[in-house]
């Protein structure tokens, strides 16, 4: 479980996130949305770590984030798929896979099978270079990376971008029954609220760094106001 | 001090020509108490200044990174010496003039390919060439003397000036005196070029050419010639002051021009200030003292100076100073005192600020 | 065949295969550090050197020689290592002349202490195999034992460093750390001990470079790794400074170009000629012959 109280984050002058507070529970997916520049990758990048909040807390499960160190954080089991999937291009796809599951304690090559079992095309695609993979084929990878260390919590950031309908919807339907299966922490930032909606349980709308609304996904998406002003849902 | 204000930037040229005529007359002042040795080490901090000026330009100006300027000295020294070997009675303004041309020439040369170069690239191919141009003037050993060097010896000491002087050793000191004058006379004319040269279009395009070369390319600046151009007056200032420091020591020869010449310079620039004016002077003033510092360190640390230690003891030390520098203070001597002085100006703002309330 | 062997061009191929290892062992370690941290590290031949002092005077102790490489070859390791700590981290992120600066004067400190302890005189560091040149029918062949034995050391430590970042998780996460630092975080690599760990192989590399050299016929001395150091910086420039394959080929390039340039021209001008080869490769490639993205950082 990820617990976010009172987190305000600055870039300088800017202030990214103002006194963020909310709750990621196990084996539910919690949407984030929010139009560019809500705060949503500050959200992740604070939770992992890579930025320093200026007040607030982060708790996973009933441990304190606060001045631990990223590589930390991700030991500890949180998995973050940053914005751009983070895929590294001039490594193969077995060893941006391996890389994945360096850090933990599951057997590297039984974990690497199963990943392949899982996303067949990876398989298929073992020993070339990342730089020559499609978009989708790149965010399978960057999935599979992040699932591999069978982590307790799952940062995605923005995973539908730039994939077709389709293929998003299929994303969406692995990441929810990843969430499901291994009760994982889901933290699902996206802009295209209509399919993160569709599948999430919970969602928080930031604006300009703050919390407009939180709760269920459906109330949030029952929501005219929220769908009108904040999430773009609405057809004038 | 009222009169350095020309050194400050939205100052004029005939107000600038004021300070440093001021400050250049105050250090030649200082050369008739001095005693000779000392004078002859003021001469070498003068060369020295020189050098600096031409490489805080370049690195700090221009953002090219170089470890060649040893190099470029070794080039205007012996370009004079080889002149003043051949043509003795040749005005020593005329074989300064030409170290200064021929050091700007090798500038150019090395500059062709190395404007293109980035930050460690460029730096690596400049040292690459401080360390390939003394063997090269060994290997034409017929002209340049090889190992031992030319001698370079005609600074004449004019006779007005020699009846300044009396006593026993009237003309040993009236000889140190007289280099001193006339380096510290060098140094302040080519103080006043490079104040201009700071302060000009030029010197701002430069600056923007370092910062942000795309936005530079943009409003119309030639970014390699502009490159080019810092590498030649930095290699002609080079030049020159590697032209009087052989005067000063009699003779060119390759041990004068070590690699390690290089890091000397770029612990001097550092030190005083990378890009500042004052941190020229500040660094050959340091050189001017670095001998006396190493031989007062050694007695306060009681190393023998004969010694193995004691010998080495001022590559210890300017290596040690660099690092510091670099780690805790990077804007050197001048960018502390530029500090305090913001800090005074910004306290009196505030001060009249409280007074309009 | 025997009169192939002892020609003078022969003479040449292998006195320039002989100097080209060397370099491009000191251009693989400079190549190491600069893929991962950015730095080009100006003392490189200078920690060598002194690592090599360190270890191979332990000979006058009675340790053998085989002994002294390895403890040579461990001191500098951890001369690295401790380099990386104390000197470069707190660098990181500041303007790229920063680390320039620091290594510059770190390297006159290394070697006036160098100096200061073991004197300036060269020291001879006897191998265990004979200097004497083979013989062809009568003629000399300009390979003898001990550079056959240099030449094959290199390409161990070669084909081992290669090894390690290919085929083991420490090579693995290396190279994520270099490539993609913040990734790297994500994925649990703790990319700070790479950095150390970086640095340590590649004083590692340099430390054998220097051993060879100290073997040699010059002996060990205070400044001996400056003109090493020189060429070796040449050659990865001219390979690319992000290449390790392009350091070890512009290694052999420049040892090549030297012996050519010597034995047809004069000694004195040898280094000339690397940096002739260099401003050429640099004029049609700005970053080298082997680097793979000729982007530009902005
Ligand atoms: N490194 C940074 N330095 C300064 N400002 C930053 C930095 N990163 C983000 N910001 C600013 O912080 C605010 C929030 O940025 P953030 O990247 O978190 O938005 P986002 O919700 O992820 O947007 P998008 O949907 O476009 O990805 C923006 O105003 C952005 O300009
Ligand atoms: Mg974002």
């Amino acid at each position: 479980m990820i617990r976010v109280s009172d987190l305000s984050v600055n870039y300088g002058a800017i202030r990214a996130l103002r006194n963020v507070s909310f709750e990621a529970t196990p084996g539910k997916i919690t949407a984030v949305l929010g139009a560019n520049g809500a705060g949503k990758t500050t959200l992740l990048r604070a939770i992992s770590g890579l930025v320093t909040p200026q007040t607030g807390t982060i708790l996973l499960g009933e441990q304190s984030l606060a001045r631990v160190a990223t590589e930390n954080i991700a030991r500890m089991g949180v998995a973050h798929v940053p914005e751009g999937r983070g895929v590294i291009e001039e490594l193969t796809v077995e060893e941006n896979l391996r890389l994945g599951a360096l850090a933990s304690k599951v057997n590297i090559s039984e974990g690497i099978e199963a990943q392949y079992a899982q996303f067949p095309v990876l398989g298929d695609r073992r020993r070339k270079y990342c730089g020559t993979l499609s978009g989708g084929e790149r965010q399978m990878l960057a999935m599979a990376r992040a699932l591999i260390a069978r982590p307790k919590v799952l940062l995605l950031d923005e995973p539908s971008l730039g994939l077709a309908p389709q293929v998003t919807a299929e994303l969406m339907k692995t990441i929810l029954s990843a969430c499901e299966s291994e009760n994982l922490t889901v933290i699902l930032v996206e802009q295209n609220a209509k399919s993160a909606l569709r599948i999430s349980h919970d969602a928080v709308v930031l604006h300009l760094g703050a919390v407009v609304a939180s709760g269920s996904a459906a109330e949030v998406a029952a929501d005219e106001d929220l769908r009108r002003y904040y999430l773009g849902l609405v057809e004038e | 001090m009222r009169w350095l204000r020309g050194l400050r930037r939205q100052e004029t040229t005939p107000t600038r020509l004021i300070s440093v005529a001021v400050l250049t007359a105050v250090a030649l002042a200082i050369t008739f108490i001095l005693p000779p040795v000392a004078n002859s080490q003021l001469a070498g901090g003068a060369a020295i200044t020189i050098v600096i000026l031409g490489l805080s330009w370049l690195i700090g100006w221009s953002g090219q990174i170089s470890l060649g300027n040893s190099g470029f000295m070794a080039v205007g020294a012996y370009a004079a010496g080889i002149w003043a070997h051949h043509h003795a009675t040749t005005p020593l303004i005329f074989t300064f003039a030409l170290a200064t041309v021929v050091g700007g020439l090798s500038g150019l040369v090395v500059a062709i390919p190395s404007t293109r170069l980035r930050g460690p690239y460029l730096a690596g191919m400049t040292l690459a060439f401080s360390a390939a141009i003394t063997p090269l003037a060994q290997n034409f050993s017929s002209v340049t003397g090889g190992e031992g060097g030319i001698f370079f010896n005609t600074l004449t000491t004019p006779g007005w000036f020699q009846h300044l002087f009396s006593g026993v050793d009237a003309t040993i000191n009236a000889n140190a005196q007289w280099t001193a004058d006339l380096a510290v006379m060098t140094a302040g004319v080519t103080f006043f070029i490079m104040a201009n040269l700071f302060h000009s279009r030029t010197g701002r395009a430069m600056r923007l050419v370092r910062d942000n070369d795309v936005a530079a390319e943009l409003m119309g600046v030639n970014l390699s010639r502009t490159r080019t151009f810092a590498f030649v007056v930095a290699a002609s200032f080079a030049g020159l002051g590697g032209a009087l420091f052989s005067l000063i020591n009699a003779t060119v020869r390759p041990e004068t021009f070590p690699l390690t010449l290089s890091i000397t310079l770029l612990t001097l620039m550092v030190l005083g200030g990378i890009g500042t004016l004052s941190g020229a002077v500040i660094g050959g003033i340091v050189y001017s003292f670095s001998t006396n510092l190493v031989s007062h360190i050694n007695s306060l640390t009681g190393v023998n100076p004969a010694s193995n230690l004691g010998a080495n003891m001022q590559g210890i030390i300017f290596g040690v100073l660099l690092i510091l520098t670099m780690l805790f203070a990077p804007r050197g001597i001048a960018g502390l005192g530029i500090k305090a002085v913001n800090l005074r100006h910004s306290r009196a703002v505030l001060a009249s600020d409280e007074n309009v309330n | 065949m025997s009169s192939f062997l002892t020609s003078s061009f022969m003479s040449n191929i292998f006195g320039g295969l002989a100097q080209g290892v060397i370099y491009s062992l000191v251009a693989l370690s400079l190549v190491i550090i600069w893929q991962s941290t950015h730095v080009l590290n100006f003392a490189q031949g200078a920690m060598a050197m002194f690592a090599t002092y360190v270890g191979m005077t332990q000979i006058d102790r009675g340790l053998s020689y085989w002994w002294c490489v390895i403890l040579s070859v461990v001191v500098g390791m951890a001369f690295g290592g401790i380099t990386e700590r104390v000197l470069i981290r707190p660098l990181y992120g500041k303007p790229e002349i920063n680390p320039i600066v620091v290594m510059v004067g770190f390297l006159g400190v290394i070697e006036a202490v160098t100096t200061a302890i073991w004197t300036s005189t060269s020291r001879n560091i006897a191998a265990p195999f004979s200097q004497i040149y083979f013989k062809a029918g009568g003629k000399l062949v300009l390979l003898s034992p001990f550079i056959i034995f240099q030449i094959i050391l290199a390409v161990v430590i070669m084909m081992l460093v290669a090894a390690l970042f290919r085929f083991t998780r420490l090579g693995l996460q290396l190279r994520a750390s270099a490539l993609a630092p913040e990734v790297a975080r994500l994925l649990g690599v703790r990319v700070n001990r790479m950095l150390t760990i970086g640095w340590m192989l590649s004083a590692g590399v340099g430390s054998i470079a220097a051993v060879i050299l100290a073997s040699g016929s010059f002996g060990l001395f205070p400044t001996n790794m400056d003109g090493v150091f020189v060429a070796g910086f040449i050659a990865a420039a001219v390979g690319g400074l992000d290449s390790p394959v392009g350091a070890i080929a512009g290694g052999l390039i420049i040892g090549l170009t030297e012996q050519f340039v010597l034995a047809y021209w004069s000694p004195s001008v040898a280094p000339l000629g690397g940096m002739i080869v260099l401003v050429a490769v640099l004029m049609i490639r700005p970053h080298g012959i082997f680097t793979r993205s000729v982007s530009r950082r902005v």
